[in-house]
């Protein structure tokens, strides 16, 4: 196969350790998506990704490097990707949804902190992880005291720009996101050299928001009774798209799209008439976490929605591509960001108002709701989230789990009798 | 939940993956099947991951005259017993 050892080494990595990971990923990539029948043929572009996944975007993305672009490492949904497209800079996903980062992370941070942030900072300072290795830049935000303080570790070893979020969603809120994405324009301007204008904005912005409608055309696929596309493969693609270059992922999106409303057509599933729906909501879900997908999708139900930071949140809601002013984009930009709904917000009635309506939208027959253990945010918003789920009369399981397999007996258990019951 | 016993499958590696998706190409224009997997370690020795081809055992003695009509390129074929199994529940 591709040899990357080479590469590896000059990024300075610990290529033993990471060999680990390579043991075990394809047995588990296998297990959870190889054991589907009758897949659409247009994943076959994510399992290849999957497939070279320290390989092939690694290389490209050094091949940049070479031409003089620079890459910004990123952690949130709320970096706004088009002010780095606009100055010809790259962004890339970093990782963080594995076990085997945890340990790493745990040398330095408290163990109760959530496995994300763990990871994350796990992959950088064991170098495991050629994004890690690659970034030129990080960029963090506030959208959590776990990351601040681990912003604050890492920024020891790596160079990082914080966004600082707001809390509220004012107007004043707005106008403050938008100043700072300013600030953050001014940062990216000055670190590649490129001035970002008015022309290249918009080029980034539309660019951006052709990779949202793209996603979105994916997950609109599943909203019929017909179910062409499984809930684990729509998040192996939006996994992924953190990662892609922008152009390209939203030519494969739409291919694969084109695909899941030919198979609509059809009468194409890939689940058998009458399995129950389930939309998932909560933290984020980051490449190579596949559990409750799986768990859930080999338990009789499908996955038909994640009303997630990998899911939702990550492509509803386009930037206005008509302003004519780098302030009236900021702001534009501002208000399309400010639009999503974490839990870091109060109140955050948004996002109660988000999985009402797309519980009625992919026509649900239950919601998950998933915590990532020690997220304190979100496991807080489960008890809204249920009162609300109870209110509006849909069935509401919480559910909190980490990235060890350890419980994944007892998810299946009581995942199980939440489905049972649905019937 | 977990794939019957003896289930045989086979992976096609390759020396790159360009060999690899060059045979994709060509088993899908003469209708076969075969999905793009990432290479399972204990089949492929001591290498780095990487892409390889999947094909079902109903498949593989097409899939072997095709390779052989074609002269295409590739590094061996492995056949795995009970390789994939979805009730595991191992996870990375």
């Amino acid at each position: 196969m591709a040899d990357y050892l080479e590469m590896w080494k000059n990024l300075g990595m610990d290529v033993e350790t990471h060999d680990q990971l390579c043991q075990v990923l394809p047995t588990a990539f296998g297990d959870v998506y190889l054991s589907q029948e009758n897949r659409p043929e247009a994943m076959g572009f994510w399992d290849f990704v999957v497939s070279e996944i320290h390989g092939i975007r690694p290389s490209e993305l050094i091949a940049a490097q070479k031409n003089g672009q620079k890459v910004f490492g990123t952690f949130c949904v709320y970096v706004p990707d088009e002010v780095v497209i606009a100055a010809n800079g790259i962004v890339t996903g970093l990782c963080g949804g594995s076990q085997f980062w945890v340990p790493g992370g745990e040398k330095v941070l408290p163990k109760s902190t959530c496995p994300l942030i763990k990871a994350s900072v796990g992959a950088r300072l064991d170098r495991t992880c050629p994004f890690f290795r690659i970034a030129d830049m990080y960029v963090g935000e506030t959208t959590c005291d776990g990351k601040k303080k681990a912003w604050e570790i890492l920024g020891q070893d790596v160079p990082m720009h914080i966004m600082d979020i707001p809390q509220m969603k004012r107007e004043k809120d707005i106008q403050k996101w938008a100043e700072e994405i300013a600030d953050f324009a001014k940062v990216v301007e000055e670190f590649t050299g490129n001035k970002i204008t008015v022309e290249s904005l918009n080029a980034a912005i539309h660019t951006i928001n052709e990779k949202r409608k793209a996603m979105a055309r994916v997950y609109a696929a599943t909203k019929g009774a017909n179910l062409p596309i499984s809930g684990k493969d729509r998040l192996l693609m939006t996994q992924i798209a953190f990662f892609d270059d922008p152009t390209r992922c939203a030519e494969m999106c739409n291919k694969l799209a084109d695909e899941l409303d030919q198979r609509n057509k059809d009468g194409v599933s890939v689940f058998p008439v009458g399995t129950k729906r389930i939309l998932l909501t909560g933290t984020p879900l980051a490449i190579p976490n596949w559990k409750l997908h799986h768990i859930i999708e080999t338990s009789g139900a499908a996955v038909v929605c994640e009303e997630m930071c990998t899911g939702t949140r990550y492509f509803e809601n386009l930037v206005d591509e008509t302003q004519t002013t780098l302030e009236g984009q900021f702001m534009a930009l501002s208000q399309r960001y400010m639009k999503n709904n974490c839990a870091c917000f109060t109140p955050n009635t948004g996002r109660i108002d988000d999985i009402v309506r797309l519980a009625k939208e992919y026509n649900v027959d239950g919601v998950i709701d998933v915590n990532l253990k020690f997220c304190c945010l979100y496991d807080t918003e489960g008890y809204t989230v249920e009162k609300a789920m109870k209110e509006a009369g849909i069935p509401v399981l919480g559910i909190e789990t980490d990235y060890t397999d350890t419980d994944a007996e007892q998810l299946r258990t009581r995942i199980g009798a939440f489905i049972e019951l649905l019937k | 939940m977990d794939t019957p016993a003896q289930e045989i499958s086979y992976y096609i590696l390759f020396g790159n993956y360009t060999q690899g998706l060059a045979l994709q190409a060509l088993l899908k224009q003469e209708g076969l099947t075969a999905r793009i997997a990432p290479t399972p370690r204990n089949l492929e020795g001591s290498q780095p991951c990487g892409m390889s081809l999947l094909v079902k055992q109903e498949d593989i003695d097409a899939v072997r005259a095709c390779i052989e009509k074609h002269g295409a390129e590739y590094l061996r074929i492995v056949e795995a017993v009970n390789q994939i199994r979805p009730g595991r529940n191992r996870f990375c």
